[in-house]
């Protein structure tokens, strides 16, 4: 199965935290989500996604564009 | 009146207003935080004593403007029991202004009141050459301007990279404010440079690793900032100081450097465009006890 590709490049805080939350919840616990987001965004996209309990499995890069592969919690149910 | 009376009266935060026979009083008031008791009293104060007017301050201070002389004695022993005091002004050491620090605002990283009241009990008040400002601020946000005050504290995070984790994915490096992480030469190992590191811990923050940790959470000082006429920013003095005892005696030892050093009416900053900053530096360290 496809992992699902959200891209984030085009919102600015705390719109991009809003689009990450608003993306996971639409996949299953324990399921996979790429978030496409600007070097502006990291900080904040990464600290959220931590506090919530998820994990960043892979960081990539293509000049100022990261690619988040990111793992769902499986506590997250919402 | 004589300009001796107005003067102490002056120092003792009863400032004389442009209308004649009036005063500005002063409250003592600790890095901006009152109680609503306190609050009560000064509210009361302002209508019996003054025309029911109440200034806060540029420094987070509090004032009872339009108080006859004849009243001021009577205003002060009104506000007692509430704890609130009368502030000061003159060469004196002035208002410690502090934000909300670790225990309130999700950014901080001191306790920016609790430092502010051990710093309070200590110098309110005290003599020195010139007027002397201390702002306390709980992280590099820096809302409380460290680098505007005579001597002012930034609470900082000190960042350690850990390298078996590690998977060199650049966060930490994009996310620096101040480039100060790089990749070491053979591509095995990521450099914090301490010296344009500002202490924010974004790269703590971000690392989707735990490879960058956090070292250590204290104190930076800044040193001989002002603003007013002639305005220039604080230096940073000293390594990161990592207990609020430490960064109480560092701020004490400042204010002692510009009691042996200062001339009267010279600011704080001009002595040390005198003395320069290692002078100082060496004094504080005597006085911190840490290299």
């Amino acid at each position: 199965m496809t992992t699902p590709m959200l891209d984030i490049t085009g919102n600015v805080c705390p719109m991009t935290f809003v689009m990450v939350r608003l993306g996971l919840q639409k996949i299953a616990p324990s399921g996979k989500l790429t978030v496409r987001l600007k070097e502006e965004a990291l900080k904040n996209v990464i600290s959220s996604l931590k506090a919530g309990g998820h994990r960043v499995t892979n960081v990539s890069r293509g000049g100022t564009i990261f690619l988040l592969e990111v793992e769902k919690t499986s506590g997250e149910t919402a | 009146m004589s300009g001796a009376d107005d003067m102490e009266l002056k120092k003792g935060g009863m400032m004389r207003q442009a209308e004649a026979g009036l005063f500005s009083v002063r409250l003592h008031v600790v890095g901006g935080r009152l109680a609503t008791p306190q609050l009560r009293a000064i509210r009361n104060a302002a209508d019996r004593y003054g025309r029911g007017e109440i200034h806060l301050t540029s420094r987070q201070g509090v004032e009872i403007p339009h108080v006859a002389q004849g009243s001021l004695a009577a205003l002060k022993e009104f506000l007692s029991p509430s704890g609130v005091g009368v502030g000061v002004c003159g060469p004196t050491v002035r208002t410690v202004t502090a934000c909300q620090g670790c225990r309130v605002c999700p950014s901080g990283v001191i306790d920016s009141p609790e430092l502010a009241e051990a710093v309070d009990r200590e110098l309110y008040g005290t003599p020195v050459p010139h007027k002397f400002k201390i702002g306390i601020s709980g992280c590099v946000n820096n809302c409380m301007k460290a680098e505007e005050n005579d001597v002012g504290i930034k609470g900082w995070v000190e960042p350690r990279w850990e390298g078996p984790a590690c998977a060199f994915c650049g966060v930490c490096e994009a996310v620096c404010p101040t480039k100060a992480i790089s990749t070491s030469g053979d591509g095995r190992a990521l450099i914090v440079d301490p010296t344009p590191c500002i202490g924010c811990g974004d790269c703590v923050t971000s690392c989707p690793t735990g490879s960058m940790r956090e070292e250590s959470r204290g104190y930076r000082v800044f040193a001989g900032g002002k603003f007013g006429r002639r305005p220039f920013l604080g230096r940073r003095i000293l390594g990161m100081l990592r207990t609020k005892e430490e960064a109480t005696a560092a701020i004490l030892a400042v204010r002692d450097f510009f009691r042996v050093h200062g001339k009267s009416r010279e600011r704080f900053g001009d002595t040390l465009e005198r003395t320069g900053f290692p002078a100082l530096e060496t004094f504080v360290k005597g006085g911190v006890k840490r290299p």
